[in-house]
């Protein structure tokens, strides 16, 4: 399943709220904690990585990883923060408003 | 928002080229430590991913409009006759609407170049004629030492005689101010200083001049050497004590005075004249205008209660009073701002400016029609070329994006050759306002203003021409079967947007030639009454001897008198003049004085307009005598009897229907404050005069004798007819006119026609600018049609060829042909004439001064249009209607 426009995003910073970490893990991270149910493709996910970047959500670092090799280290900014509070509450509006939808009786579809 | 501007900032900083390369080398670094980490093929192409992360660091949405404005400037090379055709009709579009608009700017908004220009403020009189700036120096006084609460200066604008090393300069100007007008106005002197309070103490005192930057870099080379030189003004010396600074011109926009003189040197500078700076009531030029700021303590409010407050007090009173009743005139003070300066100019021109701006916008759609016809033609061609990138996954919104972008090719380059064209047909404009009077000195270099509106017209006009085909490119038939490039110019675009452009010009060019109609007609109206004289061979000249201010002096009257009698025989003496002679007025300048008459019975005296001439003025000036005589030497001799000549206005409204000659008619004549009335001996009449008032009906006027005649001054203006213009001639007779007092300062010679040019500036340059509007819009439309036609007989040939097959004759073709001109002919006047008419409604309160012996909806105007426009479709019509009659049907059935 793909997520949705902008999602990724969302996943992303949340991920980041746990800690720093680099783009592999970030990965990983976000294939566990859905259960496997997002496949998110490493090739949209790392641009988005440098997106949020650019945005000045997140920020970046060289730093020795757990196997003692060279990686790029993202941890979530201020601005981030306050950008995923946002988000997250929106993305819960949405879910909200989706399931009202969803759950109104059909008629025609039926129970 | 913020993080949209880190953005921004950060794409901004990759545009460097190191910054780029660094952030790309992290991208391929992190991207080698991630593949590190992952099992092989666990996260996909790694590749791809650090390309579309790349993507990220740059402008995609700017690439692509740049990727189109390549592809539109390489198809732009690639059909140069096509490129060359539409930027230069865009060019002259644009050109002429920034041209007229940077005159509107200059004339009208720019500030003037001193501090705080905003908060200049100038004093004026409101009369129930109108609002006038111009005070009597006694006034400025008032002014100056009454109203507290304003810093006040003033200053006039005089004719100078200067002379340099002994050599008399041609005619130059000066500006008379007043000690606070260079403090008021804020300036630092370019070199040297300027003049202050301590140049305003002595009449005739202040021997010093500041010359103006122009003049300076003109006629000194700017050599900063010349401050302490010595110079003569009207014989008298002066030093120079510096410069003003460089954009500086003074507050009058247009004018550029080439002196600054301390007003306190008038009575020296202005020998001609009475003292205008004595405290003497008597006084009553008006040439003073009054500029001030409000003070530190002062407020508007407060200056106005203050100026209000005037009045009514002999101590403070500035009101004049009329010559002959003593009445106080009619008048309240005003304050405005003079932030954009003051300007005669503005008055005069800017409605007619405002006007022709609105013909050149339709010149402009004209043209943005024009080219958008030549751009929807190409479409058409290229409708292949837009099938196939659909075919190939373009998106349509991508193919409209290409459109525009290749009609702002077009458009751009046009913008700046029009910035160009606008700045040289500017000065051209001003120099052809400025024939017959002082030079006009606008600075029509663009500023902002001139270049965001020059921008914003060229963009509206990409779009505008851009829209029709991006329209018709994204109806682009995506199916296959279009690429067949043979059907592809044949099927489907049936002539609707071009046809529909071409009726657009039409009607669109016949508002533009009613409106040049109107205003050429009204041109010829005004000139209609001189066939008899040819005015170029008529010389005329302004002299004010010294002293003729105060012609009542003793003796100086019959000085005066041999002074005028000896030049009118040197002039007359001169190889090709045929006559000269004085009068009292200009042909449009000054009017005269005021002649009271009293009819029979009447105790009421009535004031007419007086003139002073000598003999030969009306054979001069081509005016036959219609009853009885010219004056002659006797008539000039002192205490000859009493001689009047009328015209025919003063017997048609004084005397009516008795007979005019001598004093039967019973019309005596008042000689002011307490003289007897005598009776009127009149001695000849001559025809109406269409001078002064070139635009009203004759008014009665009076002629006396120098020596007769009550009035004051003493300054007459002299009258030459040559029988060939010759250009020695003139020159004999400037050197004359100076010799009689080589001090005074010489007014302009001009030519009667030049005088009559200046008069009548407005009414010209509307109608040249109209008629070559009008010009254009032919050219245009002759193109557009031609353009039209072509095409129609291109995309026809198949179809004429099988008629011809079928038995048709190469009239029938012909008259095929000639039907689609005249369909669209007649829809366009269909259109036009309606419009014409209802745009000469709206505008009638812009038109009417304008306009002469005809209304907006002059039939003749709108029938020569019409005439106009059926030639031009003729013309443009009947080259392709031929070539389609001689269409062969062999070949043209092969075509397909």
């Amino acid at each position: 399943m793909e997520p949705l426009y902008g999602v990724l995003d969302l996943l992303v910073l949340r991920t980041l709220v746990f800690g720093p970490l680099h783009g592999y893990a970030i990965a990983t991270a976000i294939r566990n904690s859905s259960g496997e149910a997002l496949n998110i493709e490493f090739g949209s996910l790392y641009p988005a990585l440098k997106r949020l970047e650019l945005k000045g959500w997140i920020s970046a670092k060289w730093e020795t990883s757990e196997r003692n090799r060279p990686a790029r280290v993202y941890r979530l900014t201020a601005a981030g923060r306050k950008r995923l509070r946002q988000e997250t509450s929106e993305w819960s509006d949405f879910v909200r408003a989706v399931g009202r939808v969803l759950k109104s009786p059909d008629p025609e579809v039926g129970q | 928002m913020m993080s949209f501007l880190m953005m921004l900032w950060k794409r901004l900083g990759y545009l460097l080229p190191w910054r780029r390369r660094a952030a790309e080398q992290e991208i391929a670094d992190e991207i080698r430590s991630i593949a590190a980490m992952a099992q092989p093929g666990e996260l996909g192409s790694l590749t791809l991913a650090a390309e579309d992360a790349r993507t990220e660091l740059g402008w995609t949405r700017l690439e692509q409009t740049g990727q189109d404005l390549r592809y539109a400037a390489r198809a732009a090379r690639k059909s140069p006759g096509f490129t060359v055709a539409a930027v230069a009709s865009l060019a002259i579009g644009i050109g002429v609407n920034a041209a007229l608009f940077s005159l509107i700017n200059t004339m009208l908004w720019k500030s003037l170049p001193i501090r705080d220009p905003e908060t200049l403020l100038v004093i004026g009189r409101q009369t129930q004629t109108g609002l006038s700036n111009r005070f009597t120096y006694g006034n400025y006084e008032t002014f100056r030492d009454h109203v507290s609460a304003l810093t006040v200066a003033g200053y006039g604008t005089v004719p100078l005689n200067v002379a340099i090393d002994g050599r008399i300069e041609p005619t130059l100007q000066g500006h008379l101010v007043s000690g606070g007008y260079f403090p008021l106005m804020g300036l630092a002197p370019a070199a040297g200083r300027l003049l202050g309070p301590d140049d305003d103490r002595v009449p005739s005192g202040h021997a010093v001049a500041v010359l103006s930057y122009d003049y300076w870099r003109r006629r000194f080379g700017a050599d900063p050497a010349v401050v302490g030189r010595a110079i003569s003004i009207s014989g008298h010396p002066f030093t120079i004590v510096g410069v003003s600074p460089a954009e500086f011109f003074g507050a009058e926009v247009g004018s550029s005075p080439q002196f600054f003189l301390p007003i306190m040197m008038q009575p020296v500078v202005m020998p001609m004249t009475a003292d205008l700076i004595a405290r003497d009531t008597n006084v009553t030029s008006l040439w003073i205008r009054v500029l001030a700021r409000v003070k530190a303590d002062g407020s508007i409010p407060r200056a106005t209660a203050q100026l209000d407050a005037l009045e009514g007090s002999p101590e403070t009173e500035w009101r004049l009073r009329d010559k002959f009743t003593g009445q106080l005139e009619q008048a309240r003070l005003v304050v405005g701002s003079a932030a954009t300066g003051l300007s005669d100019l503005r008055r005069q021109f800017s409605q007619p400016l405002f006007l022709l701006l609105g013909i050149a916008v339709i010149v402009l759609l004209i043209a943005c029609a024009n080219v958008g016809n030549l751009v929807l033609a190409r479409a058409a061609a290229r409708r292949a070329e837009f099938a196939l990138r659909l075919a190939l996954g373009a998106g349509r919104g991508r193919l409209v994006r290409q459109v525009i972008a290749e009609s702002l090719v077009l458009a751009v380059p046009a913008g700046v050759a029009a910035l160009a064209f606008a700045y040289w047909t500017a000065y051209t404009l001003i120099g052809y306002a400025a024939i017959g009077r002082d030079a006009i000195v606008l600075d029509v270099w663009p500023d902002w203003r001139v270049l965001a509106f020059t921008a914003i017209v060229s963009a509206a006009a990409g779009l505008m021409l851009g829209c029709v085909p991006a329209i018709h490119a994204s109806r682009a038939d995506r199916s296959v079967a279009s690429l067949d490039l043979a059907r592809a110019r044949a099927v489907g675009h049936a002539p609707g947007p071009g046809r529909a452009l071409v009726v657009l010009q039409m009607a669109l060019s016949l508002v533009l030639l009613v409106g040049a109609g109107l205003f050429v007609r009204s041109l010829q109206n005004l000139n209609r009454h001189d066939a008899d004289v040819d005015q170029r061979r008529v010389i005329v000249v302004r002299i004010e001897p010294r002293g003729s201010g105060n012609r009542h002096a003793p003796g100086m009257a019959t000085a005066l008198d041999q002074t005028y009698r000896s030049l009118i025989t040197q002039v007359e003496a001169l190889p090709g003049v045929r006559s000269a002679s004085f009068a009292r007025s200009s042909p449009l300048g000054q009017t005269g004085f005021g002649y009271q008459i009293f009819r029979p019975a009447a105790a009421q005296a009535e004031l007419l307009t007086g003139s002073i001439v000598y003999p030969r003025y009306f054979a001069t000036m081509g005016m036959p005598i219609l009853a009885g005589r010219d004056f002659n030497e006797e008539d000039l001799r002192t205490g000859s009897p009493s001689a009047v000549i009328v015209n025919e206005a003063f017997v048609r409204t004084v005397i009516g229907g008795a007979s005019p000659l001598g004093t039967g008619h019973g019309v005596s004549e008042g000689g002011g404050r307490g003289a007897p009335r005598r009776p009127m001996n009149i001695v000849g009449v001559v025809k109406d005069s269409r001078f002064p008032a070139l635009r009203e009906a004759a008014r009665p006027i009076v002629y006396q004798t120098f020596l007769q005649a009550r009035t004051g001054f003493g300054g007459m203006t002299l009258h030459v007819r040559m029988s060939e213009l010759r250009e020695a001639t003139v020159q004999q007779i400037r050197a004359a006119v100076q010799a009689v007092q080589p001090d005074v300062p010489m007014f302009q010679l001009h030519s009667l026609a030049e005088e009559v040019d200046a008069a009548l500036v407005r009414e010209r340059l509307v109608a040249t600018l109209s008629g070559v509007f009008g010009l254009v819009a032919l050219v245009l439309i002759c193109v557009g049609l031609y353009g039209l036609m072509a095409f129609a007989v291109a995309r026809r040939t198949a179809e004429i060829g099988v008629r011809v097959a079928l038995g048709a004759t190469p009239s029938d073709i012909r008259g095929l042909m000639a039907r689609q001109a005249i369909g669209v002919l007649l829809i366009g006047l269909g259109i036009g004439v309606p419009a014409a008419w209802i745009a000469g409604r709206l505008a009638s309160a812009q038109l009417s001064p304008l306009l002469f012996g005809l209304t907006p909806a002059d039939p003749i105007s709108f029938a020569m249009a019409t005439v106009l426009l059926a030639l031009v479709t003729f013309a443009a019509g009947v080259v392709p209607a031929l070539r389609a009659a001689r269409i062969d049907p062999i070949i043209a059935l092969r075509h397909e």
